[in-house]
């Protein structure tokens, strides 16, 4: 008798145990029941936490009753990062995600909470950022955009200064600027080809106004061209033409080589992101530099220079938080001109939202000459929304024309083929 | 002395001595379950996810091979799959002629040695406990044609012309991917046959030399066979090894195997297509990426062991 | 240099050294023994650049490094080293470390011990398909697993847990050392085994009086080999651990990669410190290993 209710008892102990284990974590998620929400916010940004949480503090001042905290994690692993979180039960409520094509799988999966009608001020935003935050299938908005970013080409006003140089405005121009660096034994432009990612950038910062910009856009995405068209083909063959002026054997320059020839003055110019405001910044804070837009090669498309520009980031609502409303209240300042403002103040971006001023004169000089002229960065917001991406097939091409093992039109018809694996156009 | 002491015999030969099955059982068992719950079960689950088709993380229905016939006609895998299943080949062969044999030579010199020979081990060992997550920064800053202290050195020698830029030279990458590999891991021949080696009893190496054999029938008669048990664990550890290389090629040529594809391995692949696609399916086609390098190495791992074990049972 | 050049350079110098038995003949430093000696010295010289070049660039300031990349730590600046037991919060981070380290490779050891024993002596086709089935573990993408996991995990409730990662970290090293212990176990003479069961010794005491000690190069050797990657692997606890108390050190050190920008002197000193345990933890099993091989096979 006795052993039958040592067994019954024991049994009934690990019945218990086995269902405690396999129930869902009871972590700090609140109930929401009105006091005291904390909201998860997530993103990649480990360069900004310190920035995120004074922005955060005004926001809780804002808002008594809702807490906010702040998480950074590794930008390379911060995809895994947040498909688990958000497939997980101990996940972000306000997660920061990408745009465009890669934050197609989180949508599909159903992951995010769609947000149309239900925060102000996304009518302001223009619509080729409000893209980078929209669902490709069904049309529908899942995140407020964060932030803008414009491509151009830096420059080192000393060196300009020393050289008696001044920044050009026409093509040629250009090239004299680039002639007279490369005699005085001057890196003229500083290209990191050893890593595949820079390079559309550069093909769209000399490239874009001579392939069209935006109207070539449209006319991709119609179906009516593809990119075996000569005027793209041209805008790549400048590229090969440029080579002269950056290192021999570029493609075993990296990255962070190609920076540190430009903190260091060796190189002169600078082709690249506004992301790379707070790094020259904060790595080099005694240098005295600016932006320009590339002159208009000869036979380009477009009637003015362009800075091809793209969103950078948004911020979304996991579809399995238990904070939504707390979490709409913090979208809906997301979108306000405030918060936009302390993009511009705190984390030195370019904030997606209108109306922002920028103290830093080189950002400032830099979202001026965005407004005068601008173009998508057609490959990362068109044509990463398949396998293989756009990116990723012409960096490759551009290091193989760099290598000497194809040229300007192979180069464009092997991307062309690449993403007609999964672009159809006229959708 | 007897041979039979010295020369010792492979395996147990002698019923009564081996464990009984249930014996076994009991020594293998903590490894097996731990195996299976959390090795076992959750790898051979994701291979099964190549069966099916997906949106992100929810699965969807049932494709046979669907996947695997993916990979073998669409862009980019139809060329991306040869080209890094060759680099995983070049990097198995190079370790195997550079990183082991190094590793056997520097193992014999430190196996005589008196002096110096802990601080030798630790100085070979040491570069293994360089974390992956700045491996790839250092040795891109060594060999970096601007300013790096490989192609500076080069160029103050008089050998200006070596220096070439070596990661973003398509037919030098590759090497360097070797050549970093080879010098993260040659502590583990060097630690592995200097095990085999100090369990060569002495004696016999005295009594041969005594008997008037040359250093060389020395080492081919009685060295080499001794090690051969220990060349089979470390072959078939570096082709496993090389096949699944992903760290340092990650490191020194990101996850598109810059300069142009010349240093893309099948992990890169499978990284990139699992984690940086913009295709819902992503992990349908990885984890067929996944199941058919399985296979083959399996294939192959098994080959080699069954190949030594029959080395090993001819010497003996 | 060979060792066939070696010898027919010196035919004089005895090619294994004398055993401690012996009286040990004066050693005259020979060209073949310089030749070894600068092949090993070069080597350790190569071997070691990377490293010192990590601790080097330590001791300055990223912006510095900006401006020239390679350069002396002249002043050496330990601001970096403060900012990195700050920022990466050493001092939680190292306890999870140890022991999410020490525990898993304990208990990876300890398990691959007694199958590799079985394996080595046993002679079924069972065995050896479940020696192949460990090994297939080393045979597939680590990444991959980790959905399944993180699925596995999140449904027990266990993700956040240190225990968490070190059962998969226990599990991770089984195969790697099973397939390498087992090669040591089989290699040691039956003799042994027929000596040990004729004094009356059981299977388990046979392993744990007789193998044991004698495989203590090979014990160590598998030691210092999942210490390592354990110690330093960042992804498994990047994504399973969601409370940042019981994050581990690589996962701290992740804290300096920027998007675009990456903090390179406090991640040196990070790892700088980081790497101390590691070279501890090997000068320890090193002298295991030396220790073992005098104790000699030839009993």
């Amino acid at each position: 008798m006795r052993r039958r209710i040592l067994t019954t008892t024991a049994i009934a102990a690990v019945i218990a145990l086995a269902l405690s284990a396999c129930a869902p974590s009871s972590s700090s998620n609140d109930t929401g029941s009105g006091d005291d929400v904390t909201l998860k916010v997530w993103s990649w940004r480990t360069e900004d936490i310190e920035a995120y949480n004074r922005i955060f503090d005004i926001f809780e001042e804002q808002n008594p009753g809702i807490t906010v905290e702040f998480e950074a994690f590794q930008n390379t692993e911060y995809n895994q990062i947040l498909t688990t979180g958000l497939a997980g039960s101990d996940g972000p409520d306000v997660p920061m995600v990408r745009a465009y094509g890669q934050l197609q799988p989180n949508i599909e999966a159903g992951q995010l909470e769609p947000i149309d009608g239900k925060v102000d001020g996304l009518d302001a935003i223009a619509p080729s950022v409000i893209a980078g935050a929209q669902g490709k299938a069904d049309g529908k908005t899942y995140a407020v955009p964060l932030a803008t970013q414009t491509l151009q080409m830096f420059y080192n006003k000393a060196i300009f200064k020393e050289q008696g140089l001044s920044v050009p405005t026409t093509w040629d121009e250009f090239i004299s600027v680039n002639d007279k660096l490369n005699a005085a034994d001057i890196t003229p432009m500083a290209l990191g080809a050893k890593d595949d990612w820079m390079l559309p950038i550069f093909a769209d910062i000399v490239g874009s106004a001579r392939y069209g910009g935006s109207e070539f856009e449209a006319k991709m995405l119609a179906g009516t061209t593809d990119f075996n068209d000569p005027d793209y083909v041209a805008s790549l063959q400048i590229i090969s033409d440029l080579e002269k002026y950056m290192t021999p054997d570029v493609v075993g320059v990296s990255y962070t080589d190609s920076q540190i020839q430009f903190t260091s003055g060796q190189a002169a110019q600078f082709p690249g992101g506004s992301f790379e405001i707070g790094t020259f910044r904060t790595q080099a804070p005694d240098l005295d530099f600016g932006s320009y837009q590339v002159p208009l090669p000869p036979q380009a498309v477009s009637d003015t220079p362009v800075s091809p520009g793209f969103s950078d980031g948004n911020f979304a609502i996991n579809s399995a938080s238990t904070n939504k409303d707390a979490a709409f209240t913090l979208l809906n300042w997301l979108a306000t001109a405030e918060f936009g403002q302390l993009v511009a103040d705190e984390l030195n971006q370019f904030s997606a939202i209108p109306g922002v001023t920028y103290g830093d004169a080189v950002m400032q000089e830099a979202w001026t000459n965005y407004e005068a002229g601008q173009a998508p960065y057609l490959l990362l917001v068109d044509f990463r929304y398949g396998e293989p991406l756009g990116t990723a097939v012409l960096g490759t091409q551009v290091q193989r024309m760099f290598l000497g093992d194809t040229d300007a039109a192979g180069a464009a018809a092997t991307l062309q083929e690449g993403i007609s694996q999964w672009f159809t156009p006229g959708e | 002395m007897t041979t039979t002491t010295l020369r010792p015999r492979r395996g147990p030969t002698r019923t009564g001595i081996q464990l009984s099955r249930r014996t076994g059982m009991v020594f293998v068992l903590p490894a097996l379950l731990l195996f299976v719950v959390f090795i076992a079960y959750p790898l051979f689950t994701a291979l099964s996810y190549s069966f099916f088709g997906w949106t992100g993380i929810n699965r969807g229905e049932f494709v046979w091979f669907d996947n695997y016939v993916t990979l073998f006609t669409k862009l980019p895998y139809r060329d991306d799959i040869p080209n890094a299943f060759f680099h995983n080949i070049l990097l198995f062969a190079g370790a195997m002629v550079f990183q082991n044999t190094i590793g056997l030579t520097l193992a014999s010199l430190l196996h005589r040695r008196k002096r110096f020979k802990r601080f030798f081990q630790t100085m070979i060992t040491m570069p293994y406990l360089v974390s992956p997550l700045v491996i790839g920064y250092l040795w891109s800053l060594m060999l970096s044609p601007l300013f790096g202290p490989v192609n500076a050195t080069l160029r103050a020698v008089g050998l200006g012309d070596a220096a070439q830029p070596w990661l973003g030279n398509p037919s030098t990458a590759i090497w360097v991917v070797v050549f970093v590999t080879a010098w993260q891991w040659v502590g583990f021949p060097v630690l592995l046959y200097g095990a085999a080696l100090g369990g060569i009893p002495e004696e016999i190496n005295e009594a041969a030399s005594l008997d008037g054999a040359t250093a060389w029938q020395r080492f081919y008669t009685i060295t080499f066979p001794m090690l051969v048990p220990a060349i089979g664990t470390v072959s078939v550890l570096t082709f496993i090894g090389a096949m699944e290389a992903f760290p340092i090629p990650y490191a020194l040529g990101g996850s598109m195997g810059n300069p142009a594809g010349a240093t893309d391995v099948l992990s890169l692949l499978f990284y990139r297509t699992a984690f940086e696609s913009g295709s819902s399916n992503a992990i349908g086609t990885s984890s067929a990426i996944a199941t058919l390098l399985f296979l083959f190495i399996f294939g192959v791992a098994m080959f080699i062991t069954w190949f030594m074990r029959r080395a090993e049972r001819k010497i003996f | 240099m060979s060792l066939l050049t070696r010898v027919r350079l010196n035919r004089t110098e005895t090619i294994a050294p004398t055993p401690p038995s012996a009286p040990k003949p004066p050693r005259r430093p020979t060209l073949g023994g310089l030749a070894s000696s600068s092949f090993l010295w070069l080597y350790a010289a190569i071997s070691i650049t990377p490293l010192l070049l990590m601790v080097s660039n330590s001791l300055r300031t990223t912006q510095d490094m900006a401006t020239q990349p390679l350069g002396l730590p002249l002043p050496p600046d330990f601001s970096s080293y403060q900012k990195a037991w700050i920022t990466a919060s050493f001092e939680t981070y190292f306890v999870n470390s140890v022991f999410v380290t020490v525990g898993s490779v304990l208990l990876s050891t300890a398990v691959s011990l007694l199958a590799a024993y079985a394996f080595a002596r046993t002679k079924s086709k069972f065995f050896l398909a479940l020696e192949g089935l460990f090994l297939s573990g080393l045979m597939l993408p680590v990444y991959l697993a980790i959905l399944p996991l993180f699925f596995m995990l999140d449904s027990l409730g266990l993700t956040s847990n240190l225990w968490s990662l070190i059962f998969i970290y226990g599990a991770l090293g089984i195969p790697f050392s099973t397939f390498v212990l087992a090669s040591f176990f089989r290699q040691l003479p039956i003799e042994l085994d027929e000596a040990a069961r004729l004094d009356g010794a059981g299977p388990f005491a046979t392993f744990w009086r007789v193998h044991l000690p004698l495989v203590r190069p090979a014990i160590a050797t598998v030691i210092v080999f999942r210490f390592v990657p354990v110690w330093n692997d960042f992804f498994y606890p990047l994504i399973l651990i969601r409370d940042q108390d019981k994050y581990t050190l690589p996962v701290g050190i992740t804290r300096f990669f920027g998007e675009y920008q990456t903090d390179w002197a406090t991640l040196f000193a990070g790892l700088t410190l980081a790497t101390i345990p590691l070279v501890v933890v090997f000068l320890i099993a090193t002298k295991q290993i030396v220790s073992g091989l005098t104790a000699g096979m030839s009993k």
